[in-house]
């Protein structure tokens, strides 16, 4: 049988990707001014954060701002244990960590972001959290590091 | 529209590394299977559609480079790019095409060789905007999900390792699945390792190198040349919001798969699927996913996955048998997982499934699922 | 991956991406000819008889498989060129200044192979040319170096 050959090659790639007018706004208030902006949809008045410029529901045009609090409650949560590469770092991201889907309090959708919790028996869907951000902002989600839970979080349940 | 059927299908064996071809010579390998099931030569064929996730594979223009391989010479040649849903979407497309009146003949091929590339740093390149910088791939965000339908509908860890045990079971049957895992059980599932609470190694699907083709013909021609094809009854597709946090608890809610299914059943008439479909070869990338497509696809009620699968209701000798192929638990070269589901559901239809053929397969249902909550539903019938 | 940034509202993202790509089996008696015995093989297709450089295990026009190997150069003719000389490198192939981009029908075959050449200041369609291969080979498609004048 033939020798079977591989033929490898690392590619080095970058890219630019222009944003849009909402995002901008959602970044200089995150970065400038530590506040949540949200989009409301005019037609199902759903509270896009992020924030979105159409709404996938209803296909209408979004443009009233609304501030959203960097506090909510934990709709879906993991902790992840094999290491994926993070975009940000470009190294797997050190394992186990949280992660949730989190509906901040004011907004109708929720936000992928990470969690400070490890240990799935301190989670529960229905728990608030509150978000712990970074000393210098630099203007990306990633100004949030991750989300606490709240003190006497279980006196702040929903119920 | 024209009525259009399934004459034949081919696959490779599905496997972790195909070293012996390359991308355009696995292509080609399923493409002359299938033209050989279905009786006919290339020069027959009138158009082609491919399906293929090159991000993975960082090669550019696949349906140029690796369309040569599926015969594209001198012919039309299209790629469909839905993510995961896009094998079902090719098959979808090239129905489109032939009953269209356009092409009587089309062939469809899907394929991915995941050892030549970077999958999960490639998963990662999601939107720049709002979800790379916590993108934790496949796993992730469907454990994210998990624990909302989890929480909602009460199914255990037990449950789902019962649907990840029925794929590799019946995946032992089928000599082109890539997993072949002798003597697995409930325990060794949840023994294995944890990837994302409550996903363990073995309640994911594998990433595969593989190829599958599936050929249409128009009615005229599909009656004179099979003795038994799989008429296509019905092809639906829905998309959804892209990112996650958009999404109200989507594996409970499941729009797009409840939406497609329903139209689908409409199309053909079916009211109580579960009693009427005979077989489904449905798109289930970890476990607890085809608990929730159970609810889904109605062949249950709300809540009543988990005494599906403890009843057996969805085993080879049950009331309707789901993937016997093993599933995508089993096989999973994404750009050609869809296009298996519909050529194994074609194969069942046909009498041609071999070892894991399920007897008197008359109605048969083939799903897609794709980033996040995208569904492609097709229904396949003898008659 | 690089460091996402963000700018003007634009957003600068980076990544490092590994491939390895399966020659196959006629590719890589192809590619182990080229690195073990400095030797360009073809393939000739039973139907129409074209014989395909770089070998082919099946003619993409008849969809029949190959069956014949057949030696073919080192030296051919140069039937189109273009010269290269500040070309963004996006393949991560090289291509080294001074060479030029062209196709060249090698003796024996009826496809032309897409190569460099140099060590000419008149490349020219009809040039005649053979194989300069590397000194040192991996089984890769630069194992010939490039293509001078005969």
């Amino acid at each position: 049988m033939t020798e079977l050959l591989r033929v490898s090659h690392t590619m080095t790639l970058s890219w630019r990707y222009g944003t849009s007018w909402y995002f901008a706004e959602f970044i200089r208030a995150l970065r400038d001014e530590r506040r949540l902006l949200g989009l409301r949809c005019p037609v199902c008045r759903r509270v896009y954060l992020p924030p979105r410029v159409v709404c996938g529901n209803c296909y209408a045009e979004l443009s009233e701002w609304v501030e959203v609090k960097d506090s909510g409650t934990v709709r879906a949560f993991t902790i992840v244990h094999i290491p994926i590469v993070d975009p940000t770092s470009g190294q797997p991201r050190p394992t186990p960590y949280g992660m949730a889907l989190i509906q901040l309090d004011g907004a109708d959708t929720t936000l992928n972001h990470y969690l400070a919790e490890n240990n799935p028996a301190k989670l529960r869907i229905g728990m608030r959290v509150q978000a712990v951000w970074r000393e210098e902002r630099r203007g990306t989600l990633s100004d949030i590091v991750h989300f606490a839970a709240m003190n006497n979080q279980t006196m702040n349940d929903e119920q | 529209m024209k009525r259009v059927a399934v004459i034949g299908t081919g696959q490779t064996k599905h496997t972790k590394a195909r070293d012996d071809v390359s991308q355009t010579e696995l292509v080609r390998e399923a493409t002359t299977r299938a033209l050989a099931d279905a009786g006919i030569t290339i020069h027959e064929v009138d158009a082609i559609v491919l399906s293929n996730m090159e991000l993975f594979e960082g090669r550019a223009l696949p349906e140029m480079w690796v369309g040569e391989g599926a015969g594209g010479y001198r012919k039309p040649v299209t790629k469909i790019a839905t993510g995961g849903t896009s094998g079902t979407s090719a098959c979808i497309a090239g129905y489109h095409q032939c009953a269209s009146g356009l092409f009587d003949i089309v062939l469809v091929v899907g394929w991915e060789k995941h050892s030549e590339g970077a999958t999960q740093t490639g998963m990662a390149l999601t939107d720049p905007l709002w979800d790379r910088n916590v993108a934790s791939g496949a796993v992730g965000n469907f454990a994210l999900s998990i624990s909302q339908y989890v929480a909602e509908r009460g199914v255990t860890p037990q449950q789902a390792a019962k649907i990840a045990v029925k794929a590799r079971r019946n995946a032992a049957r089928n000599p082109n699945a890539h997993l072949q895992m002798d003597g697995i059980t409930v325990e060794k599932v949840l023994e294995s390792r944890m990837l994302a609470d409550p996903v363990h190694l073995l309640d994911m699907c594998p990433q595969s190198d593989g190829a599958c083709a599936v050929i249409y013909a128009a009615e005229d021609r599909a009656k004179k040349l099979c003795p038994r094809p799989a008429w296509v009854r019905a092809a639906v597709t829905r998309h959804d919001q892209p990112y996650i946090g958009d999404l109200d608890r989507r594996l409970v809610t499941m729009r797009t798969l409840r939406d497609a299914a329903r139209e689908a059943y409409q199309r053909v008439g079916i009211s109580e699927p579960l009693k009427e479909i005979d077989v489904a070869e449905i798109y289930e990338p970890v476990s607890y996913a085809e608990l929730a497509w159970y609810e889904a696809l109605g062949f249950c009620a709300e809540g009543e996955a988990g005494r599906l699968i403890d009843d057996g209701v969805t085993e080879m000798n049950g009331e309707l048998p789901v993937n016997p192929s093993g599933g995508v638990l089993s096989t999973n070269p994404v750009g050609a997982s869809g296009v298996i589901r519909v050529a194994e559901a074609a194969a069942q239809v046909m009498g041609r499934a071999g070892d894991h053929q399920v007897a008197d397969v008359r109605l048969a249902l083939a799903t897609g699922y794709g980033v996040y909550a995208w569904s492609d539903v097709m229904i396949l019938s003898a008659g | 991956m690089n460091n996402d940034t963000m700018n003007n509202g634009v957003i600068i993202a980076g990544v490092n991406l590994l491939f390895n790509y399966a020659a196959g089996e006629a590719a890589s008696r192809f590619l182990i000819a080229l690195r073990d015995e400095k030797k360009i093989w073809g393939t000739r297709c039973p139907s129409c008889q074209r014989v395909l450089v770089p070998a082919r295990s099946f003619c993409p026009r008849c969809f029949v498989d190959t069956t014949e190997w057949i030696e073919v150069g080192p030296t051919g003719t140069v039937s189109a060129f273009a010269p290269v000389f500040h070309l963004a490198d996006p393949s991560g192939f090289g291509n080294p200044k001074g060479l030029s981009a062209a196709l060249i029908r090698l003796d024996g075959a009826d496809t032309a192979l897409a190569h460099f050449i140099g060590e000419t200041d008149a490349p020219q369609i009809g040039l005649r040319v053979v194989a300069v291969f590397a000194e040192s080979r991996s089984g890769h498609i630069l194992d010939i170096a490039y293509f001078k004048p005969a």
